[in-house]
């Protein structure tokens, strides 16, 4: 195509008189003209076509290129994104909202948010909160106001909440008997008129902005004492803001990113979604000096609980020592609301598709949980296990790096085989019971509730028979079999190092937690220097144990162990009581002498070899079983061991209901 | 008039043909330039057998990353090469300025670098500082492979890489992440739907094509064209290492689909031999990786692996295999020495070479393999007879997998592999399984000359 550049009409007008010669010749050669003509047509068409095609393969080629330099690298899965909410510029919201003896539902723009229609089930207020702007639920609770105290959780909720948040009430089937006249007030101030007045099985909706308008208040008052209201469907309109009036104006940084995605989300947290001075989400503790846990994963199981897992790791991350980087939240289920707080502290979640049911269900995700850890940090000896209703002691980590401390000498832990876990918590811990943070125990059962794993322990042994989903077993339990246990030992600490506030849970309820966790003594001394390290080698301690019982004052067994002057009014001493305990499954005086110390009854927890160790008025306290504890021959012969009778029948009802009820929850 | 005309639009195509060059030569020099662009100008390049520009932006990043304390190291299998014929030199040179860029300067689209994951916090400031730079950059995530074979959890997508683009040079920074079995893994470099892919020419990229599992490198902090820079202390180990590094992920989700359909053996026996098997496995890889030699999984154990991701229980025995070329007089020494006393001992080096050693309990065997132009074979000998079996194999390379807690080789083309050795039905467990009948290419060999008998056929 080039030599055609030097086409004849190119430039007609300047080369004239060539131009014009070679017309003249032309015109006189008319066949010859013609047939120039057709060429000439002929030629442009060729070229036309030529060119076309040539645009056509450059493009091809350059589109093939561009193709093949990324197919090897193409992922084979086509993630078409649908958006999942579809822009709405909607500014109004369709809200209904419908309280009734056995049901309560509340739609926005037609999809339901909550609906309860379950017998027996979910009694009380009903509180959702909207987003403003977008319209989005950013949390739901029930009060069960029939019964005491949930009116105060329900104004703590309320006051927590951000000033500009829509809320939505709704009653099922009764929540005015202990709706206080605090609460009352709360509601009064949203906006309600109806509420200082709410009694006895009424029936009500509210819909209010927080410190501003009200949408919409129905009430059915009833008739009668026997009889609730009537039905009550609220429907009403609420007009969205602007998603900037909806927001605060924090600083534009890294961490307040991760706090406004977090609180355009959610609510119910208080002060760390304040638009005035929040709560800080980075917390920079004091390092620790010469830390051994700073290398060791940490893996926090949790469920559907997330203002306790937000209490949780806000005390984790506070605590000195931590390594944020080594943490990862194991989620039982796709909980939202869990793996927001998690992003909110900027740390790992993962989360687990439901197994099996109940105690199986915990106990696959403690196993899914371990099996991951262990797999994202290949080079942990260790992993620091911790659950989500779990407060930590200022100096959790302190414990933690004696084991580290352990763990530099492997050979040596190898070597004592004897050790099956470090716990956090001591069983018997209770305030009346435990008085020195730098003392440490060997126990033969294990506590949990914040405890450390050898990974070879995990890999090797319990890992390949772990209790199969069908299996309906607690995996403590499973853990503290014999079989599994192998007459190895826990290190616990005299006082807790952890602390157990969750109320809601598998095996909590108010009342099994009032009565067994909440007197427990928790450590809030920071850097305790731990005494007897040492001594907690397997022979170190049988060592110890022999001098604590040689220096121990045998009590006066004729009085009654449960009485209060049992033990002398004096403090620092070593003091030994001896108990009958025919073999060593034989825990009946035990169990008796536990019950009126008013400590853990519920198993036997905390022995050593038919010996327990605890504080009486800020007196080291022993109990050794006689016969079964090798350490009876400590017993003078005049002594004769404390036998206490089994409980009565009616003290056995009181004590099964209990358990039943944990059990239940 | 019809005349004027006829000239008149003769002239006016021929116009049309002249825009029409004029066009193609414009679209073509287009074209060229685009082309020259995307290849970053390989004239200047050659003109001076120097790119500055590459030097300037592998000093910006290296800039950024130090600023950060981001501790990352070269891998560029090019400047390795270069640095590994002077190694000695750069070692004992200290810190003057040299004479002339050689490493750093020759011009190329990327200069690779290395990140260990554990060793930096997701700052996101570093992308920030990058972009205040002048920087692009991409970042390729993708499923943590360290949970997939875990049932049902879903972690966070993970970095497997990073792009940054400066002027016409990019830095391709791999994430390396540690993997139980003690080694480093990096991810490939797959790009998603949305993904620019002009971003860079992902073609030319030197990781990224496959997963690749490496030993952790011993660094060495090195000054090479006025730049400090971390290197693998042993670049020709590391360029050796890298030819052959790619990895296969256990197919966890066909494990799992196969332990649907045939649930897995919990029983106390089970349990046991499977420890015991992970053990004797973990012995065998210490020592054969101590004497330097290569072995895979192979028989029972490869399909374990590739069927279930874990021992199969009801297997007597591990196996193993050993390309005759690699057949060392001290593997035998070396495993008594380990502890377990050699079983039997049956072939000959130039012929049907096996090995089988006791350990607690389970056996351990090794079959030798031997390489023919077209397929490649192991042996069998029946003691009793002294006749020989051979077992034929389609050719195979090997490729790195995590298996019980260790880095190991298995055949990258496992199906082919397990096809031949069991056949299309290899899906369904087998419990009476046969050496001799059993295996789906198996072929008689012959039997051995009685008077070789003593020598080929060594039972202890």
């Amino acid at each position: 195509m080039e030599e055609w550049k030097p086409n004849p009409p190119v430039k007609p007008h300047k080369k004239r008189s060539w131009y014009l010669a070679w017309k003249y010749k032309l015109t006189n050669q008319r066949a010859l003209r013609k047939l120039c003509q057709t060429g000439a047509v002929l030629f442009l068409l060729v070229t036309v076509i030529v060119n076309i095609k040539l645009i056509l393969d450059t493009r091809r080629a350059a589109y093939e290129e561009e193709e093949e330099s990324a197919q090897d690298y193409d992922d084979e899965m086509l993630n078409v994104e649908v958006p999942r909410h579809p822009v709405n510029n909607k500014k109004v919201l369709d809200v209904e909202v419908y309280s009734s003896r056995s049901k309560v539902y509340v739609a926005v723009d037609g999809t339901t948010v909550l609906e309860d229609e379950a017998r027996e089930q979910g009694r009380g207020i009903h509180v959702i909160v909207l987003n403003q702007a977008t319209g989005h639920v950013m949390a739901k609770r029930v009060f069960d106001t029939y019964s005491p105290h949930e009116d105060e959780a329900m104004v703590l909720f309320l006051n927590m909440v951000a000033r500009g948040r829509i809320l939505i009430f709704t009653i099922k089937d009764e929540g005015s008997f202990h709706l206080k006249e605090t609460a009352k007030n709360v509601l009064k101030s949203l906006g309600s008129q109806v509420a200082p007045f709410l009694s006895w099985r009424d029936m009500w909706t509210f819909v209010g902005k927080k410190g501003g308008e009200v949408y919409g208040e129905k009430h059915a008052k009833s008739p009668a004492l026997s009889t609730w209201g009537d039905p009550v469907l609220l429907k009403t309109e609420v007009h969205l803001t602007s998603v900037e009036d909806a927001e605060c104006h924090w600083p534009d940084t890294e961490l307040n990113r991760r706090r406004k995605r977090f609180c355009s989300k959610v609510e119910g947290y208080g002060s760390v979604c304040s638009c005035k001075d929040p709560t800080p989400i980075e917390f920079n503790p004091d390092p620790l000096k010469d830390n051994k846990v700073f290398d060791v994963p940490v893996a926090v199981i949790a469920g559907n609980r997330p203002n306790y897992l937000y209490r949780m790791l806000r005390s984790l991350l506070s605590a000195q020592g931590v390594n944020p980087q080594m943490i990862t939240v194991f989620i039982d289920g796709y909980y939202e609301e869990p793996m927001d707080v998690v992003e909110l502290f900027g740390l790992s979640g993962i989360q687990h598709t439901p197994i099996s049911i109940k105690n199986a269900r915990v106990s696959q995700h403690y196993k899914a949980s371990l099996t991951a850890t262990f797999n994202l940090f290949p080079d942990a000896k260790f992993a620091v296990v911790l659950e989500e209703d779990l407060d930590i002691s200022v100096d959790f980590f302190r414990v933690n790096s004696f084991l580290s401390f352990l763990s530099q000498s492997i050979h040596l832990l190898e070597e004592d085989e004897s050790l099956y876990c470090i716990s956090a918590w001591n069983d018997q811990g209770y305030e009346h019971t435990a008085e020195d943070p730098s003392l440490l125990y060997r126990v033969e059962t294990m506590p949990g509730l914040g405890w450390v794993l050898r990974k070879s322990l995990y890999k090797d042994e319990l890992e390949p028979k772990w209790p199969t989903p069908e299996k309906l077993w607690d995996w403590d339990m499973w853990m503290r079999m014999p079989e599994q246990r192998k007459g190895r030992e826990c290190i616990i600490p005299d006082i807790s190092r952890s602390y157990h506030f969750g109320i809601v849970g598998l095996n909590m309820n108010g009342y099994f937690h009032e009565a067994y966790f909440k007197k427990h003594k928790f450590n809030t001394v920071p850097n305790v220097q731990l005494k007897n390290v040492e001594s907690l080698r397997k022979d170190n301690y049988e060592t110890e144990i022999h001098r604590l019982l040689g220096e121990a004052e045998v009590l006066d067994h004729s009085k009654n162990p449960c009485e209060d002057s049992f033990v002398p009014d004096t403090e620092g001493r070593v003091y030994v009581m001896f108990i009958r305990m025919e073999q060593e499954a034989d825990f009946t005086t035990w169990t008796q002498l536990a019950k009126c110390l008013h400590i853990w009854d519920l198993d036997v927890r905390g022995n050593h070899k038919g010996l327990w160790r605890l504080f009486r008025k800020k007196n080291h306290f022993l109990v050794v079983g006689v016969p079964a504890s090798p350490y009876s021959s400590k017993k003078p012969s005049s002594v004769t061991p404390i036998y206490m009778e089994p409980p009565a029948k009616e003290e056995g009802a009181v004590a099964v209901p209990a358990v039943a009820a944990a059990e239940q929850t | 008039m019809q005349k004027i005309n006829r000239n008149v639009a003769l002239a006016l195509l021929s116009l049309t043909s002249l825009v029409f060059l004029l066009f193609q030569l414009c679209y073509y020099k287009f074209y060229l330039s685009q082309k020259n662009g995307a290849t970053f100008s390989k004239v200047r390049g050659s003109q001076s057998g120097q790119d500055s520009t590459r030097w300037q932006v592998v000093r910006k990043f290296l800039g950024l990353i130090s600023s950060h304390n981001i501790p990352v190291y070269l891998i560029d299998p090019l400047i390795l090469r270069l640095v590994d014929k002077d190694i000695e030199h750069i070692r004992s040179s200290t810190d003057g300025p040299s004479p002339e860029c050689k490493y750093f300067c020759a011009p190329r689209d990327f200069t690779t670098f290395a990140l260990l994951d554990k060793t930096w916090k997701h700052d996101v400031g570093l992308f920030r500082t990058a972009e205040k730079m002048g920087f692009q950059w991409l970042k390729i995530i993708n499923k943590d492979p360290r949970l997939d074979g875990m049932d049902d959890l879903s972690g966070m997508e993970i970095p497997l890489h990073y792009i940054f683009k400066l002027a016409s040079h990019a830095i391709h920074l791999v994430v390396f992440y540690e993997r139980s079995g003690n080694f480093l893994w990096h991810g490939p470099l797959r790009l998603k739907q949305h993904m620019d892919r002009k971003f860079v020419p992902f073609r030319k990229l030197h990781f990224g094509r496959y997963p690749g599992a490496y030993e952790k490198p011993e660094l060495l902090l090195v000054s090479i064209d006025d730049l400090k820079v971390q290197i693998p202390k042993n670049p020709s180990s590391f360029l050796e290492e890298m030819s052959h590094s790619r990895f296969l992920e256990c197919r966890y989700r066909e494990a799992r689909a196969f332990f649907q359909l045939y649930p897995d053996d919990a029983s106390v026996d089970a349990v046991e031999f499977r420890k015991k098997a992970k053990s004797l496995l973990h012995l065998a890889a210490l020592t054969l990786n101590n004497l330097g030699v290569k072995f895979w999984l192979s028989s029972g154990t490869c399909l374990g692996w590739y069927r279930q991701c874990n021992v199969i229980p009801h297997s007597k025995d591990v196996d193993l295999g050993i390309f005759i070329r690699d057949y060392k007089a001290d593997i035998i020494p070396a495993f008594q020495k380990a502890g377990l006393p050699l079983k039997h001992k049956f072939g000959k080096v130039e012929d049907s070479l096996e090995l089988s050693f006791q350990g607690e309990d389970v056996k351990l065997d090794i079959f030798f393999f031997y390489e023919e132009d077209d397929h490649i074979w192991n042996g069998g000998t029946q003691a009793k007879s002294g006749k020989k079996f051979k077992y034929l194999f389609p050719k195979f390379t090997l490729c790195w997998t995590e298996f019980v807690e260790l880095k190991i080789h298995v055949p990258c083309e496992t199906l082919q592999y397990v096809e031949a050795n069991y056949g299309p039905e290899w899906k369904v467990p087998v419990k009476t399984w046969d050496w001799k009948t059993s295996p789906f290419n198996v072929q008689d060999n012959g039997v051995w000359p009685i008077d070789e008998w003593d020598n080929v056929i060594q039972i202890y």
